[in-house]
């Protein structure tokens, strides 16, 4: 580095810790007693003693408490002596008139420390043991308080003038909350009875009030606090998260821990490098949390961090924290901006502890991971190809410097990228990269390139210990097994396999190792949590004693939960480990849905909206709405799905490439083909194609809805070769992007364009190689949804074929009627009654209730869906079926009904103003 | 045109004025220019005659083309009897008296302590200078007692608050005059309101030109052509000079020039005009030029600083070992703690290849000004040299967030990143030095150099690239041997015939010769061979026959090669026929 940059201080005097001293002096006075003056009994003494305990804890959050906060938390703790407590505060402050006073005082502090090797100590002296926290926390002040220059000492005295007049500015709060002393202490003549009662009500204010109203008015000096409390509310919403998964797990386990053992004290500085690392991790948190949601302003945040750049400019970690408000808030040039500045100024080792700075590369700096992050922010950003080069060259350069680490993570990332971004060919990729590969490579595919890397980045992170990467690799395997059928690297000769199937087991197996990592980390707690934020972990935590001690008066016994209370909360999940295993239920719940299982897909969404849904990803989170939102419009028609599409629209519509938006088009686009308003489902189809970017390969999944859609449109629309055209053109984009699943999808779709075209000969092929790719990646609600329209093929050849088609029907029927969504299943319904009417065998008027019942449960199914077509079906052959059946008044009703649909179908506008 | 008179009698009384407000630099600047104007042949004396420079070899230089290279309207000086300023009251207030001897002597708050009641402008406004100059004062001190592990405290200029509320009063009532204005400006910047500031300065130089430092508080706010060209300033000579300056630091240095060439007429002796032409030239690489204005600024003005460090790069780039040691000795004996005189220090150190120490002192340099940017730049360029590749970048990158549109901070994090093997990254760094100086050859070709790395390989690139150095002119000729051998090596071999052949031009026009000369020869003569022009080819063999070296054999086996194909049958032994 060029030198300029300079340490941390570790440990600084602030007028705060000032007070934290003068009420420890009260607490442990010198002078020789065995219960101090103010306090009436040990529990009050020793409520002051765990108070003081957790204010010296809390002392390394970037926050203190202003001394008007301080007072009210007294008021809290001190019960009746809370008067004389702010008073001798007040008092003392007030003495002080110039610097002397202060070099005064803390010759005083040192007097209540006991000296380390009395051995004689008598039973009724209390004496702060200096090795206890509370003396450790005197002896750091005493020796920064040594340390300072004069010119110090004049800082904070003045500091400490500041700190006195806020408290008095805010006098009228002040004079309100004497009386309520008065009124306090007349409650020490009423009799006990009262008191407790009184105490009870009191008691339940307090802690509405707790949980309602922030605990801590957050003090920081002067410019840094104007500068952060705007922030204050969006910090208090901010659970503690994490990062993408793969993605920003280097953010994550950055640690500030080396930096405390280097620390050394220069001078007073706004905070301690660690609080304000600390605090700038969940600052990168709450980015990662809430997207730009509209509920956490990225401007708000970037103006903040502006400021801090401003007052310390030597603090770089502010520059990654603007990359990634920029990169949320989708703004290309500036989050480039702010990566590269990042690594120019600390060269890839602050924050990035991955590997002990002793590994010798630290003189090169560890660029390699400016690459790393440059890919991924491409990969964002959708540029595949810049993204590759970026990795390649990432991959190259951790090579040279040997760092393994940013090794198995860019392996991690290149495989991701080549996994989301459709590249046709191979060839122009990886052209010089990864040695390993390449030697091999020349003739693979990208995805036994994607496998290899994945495979080769697990091992790597496995013997390197990095759980992270171990379960996010895990993840993706169980992604890549899902979608690709499993082949032996080199398949030739006759010994190849033939057995072409994906595997539901081995993608389970990965789930579950991915998910392992909570065990792992639950083991090992201490080590991965060392960031910043451990010590204002402990600011969040005090808010939940604070109740507790009040209760403990009357009853002993609780005083001790409240102790461990203090204790348990540090071992909390980190945020990262969190957002995996939440990936992990999201990824159940994806493979459920394409094995096809409704439930078990709609169970999984469900458990991760519920116990991950606040503190992950606001992508992710969206993710897991957009689920249950689809099951909503599959099972229980479009009402209930619009509703709760809006709750998702208020929370979501904000964040950058949104899903929602995607959702509620493909969404309206189903229910005006159902409808039949056909101009209404061209044009959402067209704004659908636009919301994809341009770029070759990036948004296929999207791109191949719109194209599937516009063919759906067409064969609504009737015109069969233009829908057979797209759905071609789309079968070859597939291909060609090795869309495996996609590819089943559309061949079902061709089958339907040729039965509806009226060529049931020619569908039959299509529908038979989309069963055959249904089976070998084992969809099995895909499949039984093209054996339905296999059976509907077979029955167009003719009445002979109605016996086949019929037990087709029923091999299918458990898991249509299992899992199937109330189209699927109305069809079913109705292939099964035009089947048995055209049966030979089958006679209507003694077998009529098998017909009649199908067809009445696929005309409810339908009212729900506004599925005018299918409906009409419906009630046309109900009619038939009265009329052969001779119920006149029935058969006039379904008549009605029928006439009904094939108006409504005739005129969707109307309709749709009816709803209106 | 201005007269030179009226020009004299204006900064006569203005640097009276400007030393009783004790703006001093204002007033140093104007005394400079003052002199600056040709001597009054009335009270010609020969002790001025040291001033005159009219033989000076630069001066003729400039003087021949200076009619026609005056384009400026002289509107604006047809209204360049601009009143004279005004004079102040004739007798000043004892307290005035004493409060300017307090300043003098930089006891500041005693000065505006003592000018408390004072009503007059004069002392009103010195006690609110003196007030802010405290306030700077007590601002630096805090600065070095808080300065924090991360950098930079928030110490501010406690007085700005009170200062901007009583200014802001006072313009209210419309008690104010120019001077204060310029203080109310220099008070907004300073609190971050820029478009006020600027509002409040051009009040101020609109009503009172003659305060230079007005100007340059409103320089340092025009960051763009478009913020210069908004400001409505009445026309006056000293706009003149604020304009030439402005487009200096818009880098329109060509603009600049036609300026400060048309104030050259009246201020023919002007050392702050001469160094800021240099400046210029030096922008657009005319070193020989640069040196010559160099030698002859500090023949006139020996112990001058400012703008030295400008003559050492000269010196540097020339590689003048002894003359960069000369001046930076005189500087270092005349003023050793300015950055300017570490800076040369550094530079001289640096092409004696002690690196260490040239680092030392740039980093002195920086010490005594943050915001130093050629130091931190140079700071960089020896960090490369001593192969610390991390600090390297982190000077470059200071030097980038000081000023962005220093290119060569851009090409030097490129070269930096260039050097650790990420290559695809330093393009970033390349593409945007490019941007700020699009008409440079080198910065193409260290461009293109990085896209042929074998890493990259990505040679289309390249050769588009190389495309651009060679119109830029390139004058190393790398470009188009590059271009030429980047197109054999794609197999296409008409174009590298044709660059070639221009590279070839090239260097006959230069009379150069080496192995670069052999290779195009050897490359053209078998391509006319395999081509069947044979006339061509064997004007280029024949070429290469003067040369001895294995490029004769080569040369010899091709003419038998021609003549053989020439006839059609086996040709006899060459090595027979005398040539």
């Amino acid at each position: 580095m060029a030198g300029l940059t300079r340490t941390a201080g570790a440990f600084a005097v602030t007028p705060h810790k000032i007070s934290v001293c003068i009420l420890l002096q009260i607490y442990a006075p010198s002078a020789q007693m065995s219960l101090p003056f103010p306090f009436s009994s040990v529990a009050q003494h020793n409520r002051l003693g765990l108070y003081l305990l957790s204010l010296t804890k809390s002392c390394d959050d970037i926050f203190e408490p202003k001394l008007e906060e301080l007072i009210n938390q007294l008021r809290e703790v001190g019960e009746e002596m809370d008067a004389w407590l702010t008073d001798h505060l007040t008092n003392r402050f007030s003495a002080l008139a110039s610097p002397d006073d202060l070099l005064n005082f803390f010759n005083d502090m040192r007097g209540i420390l006991g000296s380390l090797d009395s051995g004689v100590v008598q039973d009724d002296q209390i004496i702060l043991d200096p090795n206890s926290n509370l003396g450790m926390f005197v002896r750091r002040c005493i020796l920064a308080f040594n340390l300072l220059s004069f010119e110090g000492v004049c800082h904070l005295f003045s500091s400490i003038e500041d700190y006195c007049k806020e408290a008095h500015s805010s006098s009228a709060q002040f004079d309100a909350s004497n009386n309520n002393l008065e009124s306090l202490t007349q409650y020490d003549q009423m009799d006990m009875e009262n008191y407790a009662m009184d105490k009870a009500t009191e008691e339940i204010e307090f802690q509405k009030s707790a949980s309602g109203i922030v605990p801590f008015h957050l003090h920081t000096p002067e410019s840094l606090f104007k500068a952060t409390e705007g922030l204050l509310h969006t910090r208090k919403e901010t659970l503690r998260t994490s990062k993408k998964d793969t993605e920003a797990t280097p953010v994550a386990c950055a640690s500030s821990s080396t930096l405390e053992d280097t620390l050394v004290d220069e001078s007073l500085f706004l905070r301690t490098n660690l609080q304000i690392q600390g605090f700038l991790m969940e600052q990168a948190d709450a980015i990662e949390t809430h997207g730009s949601s509209s509920s956490f302003s990225s401007s708000s945040i970037e103006s903040f961090l502006e400021q801090l750049q401003n007052l310390a400019p030597e603090l770089h970690r502010v520059h990654f924290l603007r990359y990634l408000n920029k990169l949320h808030s989708d703004d290309y040039f500036a989050a480039l901006d702010n990566l590269l500045r990042y690594f120019d100024y600390s060269a890839g080792t602050e924050g990035f502890d991955l590997v002990p700075p002793s590994t010798g590369c630290s003189m090169y700096g560890r660029y390699e991971i400016a690459l790393l992050c440059l890919g991924m922010m491409h990969f964002r950003f959708g540029h595949p190809n810049l993204a590759l080069e970026v990795l390649t060259e990432a991959v190259r350069v951790s090579q040279q410097l040997s760092n393994d680490t940013c090794l198995a993570y860019t392996l991690a990332a290149m495989s991701n990228l080549l996994s989301e971004m459709g590249i046709a060919s191979t060839t122009c990729v990886l052209g010089s990269s990864y040695s390993p590969v390449t030697s091999t490579a020349s003739s693979l595919s990208v995805q036994q390139r994607v496998y290899i890397l994945l495979k080769e980045s697990l091992r790597r992170a496995d013997s390197l210990k990095l759980r992270r990467l171990v379960a996010s690799n895990h993840l993706a395997m169980a992604k890549f097994e899902l979608m690709h059928v499993q082949r032996p690297l080199l398949s030739f000769g006759p010994k190849a396999s033939t057995h072409h199937k994906t595997c539901p087991v081995s993608v389970c197996k990965e789930i579950r190792l991915g998910a392992h990592l909570i065990s792992d980390f639950s083991s090992e707690s201490s080590t991965m949590t060392i960031d910043g934020s451990l010590s204002s972990a402990w600011l969040k935590d005090l808010q939940k004693p604070w109740g507790p001690p009040v209760i403990s008066q009357d009853s002993g016994s609780r005083k001790s939960s409240t102790f461990f209370q203090f204790c348990d909360h540090l071992v909390s999940i980190p945020g990262s480990v969190a957002h995996l295993i939440g990936a992990s239920y999201l990824l159940r719940a994806t493979s459920w849905e394409l094995f096809g299982s409704a439930p078990m897909a709609r169970m999984n969404t469900l458990v991760y909206a519920t116990l991950f849904g606040d503190s992950s990803s606001s992508s992710d989170a969206e993710l897991a709405y957009l689920k249950l939102i689809q099951h909503l419009a599959l099972y229980k028609g479009y009402k209930d799905a619009f509703a709760a599409l809006k709750i998702a629209e208020e929370k979501f519509l904000t964040v950058s490439k949104s899903k929602i938006l995607l959702l509620k088009l493909q969404l309206l686009h189903e229910r005006a083909l159902h409808c039949g308003n056909l101009q209404l489902a061209q044009r959402i189809c067209n704004e659908l194609g636009g919301l994809a970017s341009t770029a070759m390969g990036v948004d296929m999944e999207l791109k191949v809805e719109a194209s599937l859609r516009e063919a759906r449109t067409l064969l609504a629309a009737k015109q069969y070769s233009q829908a057979a055209n797209v759905a071609h053109s789309l079968f070859c984009t597939c291909h060609k992007f090795n869309l495996q699943i996609e590819k089943a999808s559309v061949l079902l779709l061709l089958a339907e364009i040729h039965k509806k075209s009226g060529n049931a000969v020619l569908g039959l092929p299509y529908a038979l190689a989309s069963i055959s790719f249904c089976q070998s990646f084992n969809l099995d609600l895909l499949k039984a949804s093209a054996t339905l329209t296999l059976a509907e093929l077979w029955l167009g050849l003719g009445s002979d074929h109605a016996k086949r088609a019929l037990d087709l029907l029923h091999g299918a029927f458990p898991m249509i009627l299992g899992h199937g969504g109330l189209e699927l299943r109305a069809r079913a319904y109705i292939s099964e009654a035009n089947c048995y009417l055209s049966d030979p065998s089958f006679s209507v008027s003694t077998d009529s209730d098998t017909v009649l019942d199908s067809l009445r449960q696929a005309s409810d199914e339908l009212q729900a869906l506004e599925y005018h077509e299918l409906a009409a079906e419906a009630s046309y052959l109900m009619a038939m079926v009265y009329d052969k059946l001779g119920q006149l008044d029935e058969r006039e009703e379904a008549a009605s009904l029928f006439k009904m649909h094939i108006i409504a179908l005739e005129n969707p506008q109307d309709v749709e103003q009816n709803m209106a | 045109m201005v007269s030179k008179d009226s020009c004299r009698n204006e900064i006569r009384a203005a640097i009276r004025q400007l030393s009783d407000r004790c703006l001093y630099s204002a007033a140093k600047w104007a005394g400079e220019q003052l002199v600056g104007i040709e001597q009054d042949p009335s009270n010609f004396t020969p002790a001025n005659t040291r001033f005159q420079r009219g033989s000076s070899s630069i001066r003729r230089r400039f003087s021949t083309n200076e009619s026609i290279s005056t384009p400026l309207p002289s509107v604006g000086f047809s209204q360049a009897a601009t009143p004279l300023p005004e004079e102040d009251e004739a007798i000043d207030g004892d307290f005035y008296l004493l409060a300017k001897s307090y300043f003098d002597c930089r006891e500041y708050r005693r000065a505006s302590h003592v000018l408390r009641d004072q009503v007059s402008k004069k002392s009103v406004f010195l006690r609110y200078y003196a007030l802010y100059l405290a306030g700077e004062k007590r601002k630096e001190e805090e600065m070095i007692e808080l300065e924090g592990p991360l950098g930079k405290s928030d110490a501010i200029n406690r007085e700005l608050v009170s200062l901007e509320r009583d200014l802001s009063a006072l313009r209210r009532t419309g008690a104010i005059d120019s001077f204060g204005l310029y203080l109310y400006g220099v008070v907004l910047k300073e609190k971050g309101n820029e478009s006020l500031a600027r509002a409040s300065l051009v009040e101020s130089v609109n009503s009172y030109p003659w305060n230079w430092s007005a100007w340059s508080e409103l320089q340092s706010l025009c960051t763009s052509i478009e913020v210069l060209n908004s400001l409505n300033l009445s026309n006056h000579w000293m706009k003149e000079f604020f304009l030439g300056n402005a487009y200096q630091e818009l880098r329109m240095h060509t603009e600049s020039l036609a300026k400060y060439e048309y104030l050259q007429g009246i201020f023919s002796f002007s050392n702050y005009i001469q160094a800021q032409t240099a400046k210029a030239q030096y922008s657009l690489r005319e070193f020989d030029q640069v040196e010559i204005m160099f030698e002859e600024l500090l023949r006139n003005d020996p112990y001058r600083v400012e703008d030295m460090d400008l003559y050492s790069n000269v010196l540097y780039a020339k590689e003048a070992c002894a003359a960069l040691s000369y001046l930076a000795h005189k500087v270092f004996l005349t003023d050793k703690y300015r950055p300017e005189s570490c800076c040369i220090i550094g530079n001289y150190y640096s092409l004696k290849g002690q690196h260490e120490k040239a680092v030392m002192y740039f980093r002195r340099a920086l010490k005594l000004n943050k915001k130093y940017l050629s130091a931190w730049t140079l700071m960089g360029h020896e960090y490369v040299e001593m192969k610390n590749t991390p600090a390297a970048i982190d000077a470059y990158r200071r030097a980038v967030d000081i000023n962005p549109c220093d290119y060569r901070a851009w090409y030097g994090l490129g070269q930096a990143y260039e050097m650790m093997g990420m290559p695809f990254y330093a393009l970033h760094y390349f593409r945007k030095s490019i941007f700020f100086l699009p008409n440079d050859s080198r910065l193409w070709i260290a461009m293109a150099k990085c896209y042929q790395t074998e890493q990259l390989y990505m040679l289309e690139e390249a050769i588009k690239c190389y495309k651009r150095a060679v119109n830029c002119t390139d004058t190393e000729g790398i470009a188009l041997n590059q271009l030429a051998k980047l197109h054999q090596k794609l197999g296409r071999n008409e174009e590298a015939a044709f660059y070639f052949e221009k590279d070839l031009e090239r260097m006959d026009a230069e009379g150069l010769e080496g192995p670069n000369m052999f290779e195009a020869l050897v490359f053209l003569a078998t391509h006319f061979k395999t081509h069947k022009k044979f006339e061509e080819a064997e004007v280029y063999c024949t070429r290469l026959l003067d040369y001895s070296g294995p490029e004769k054999e080569k040369a010899k086996s091709l003419l038998r090669g021609i003549r053989m194909a020439q006839t059609g049958f086996p040709s006899m032994d060459l090595e027979h026929f005398p040539i």
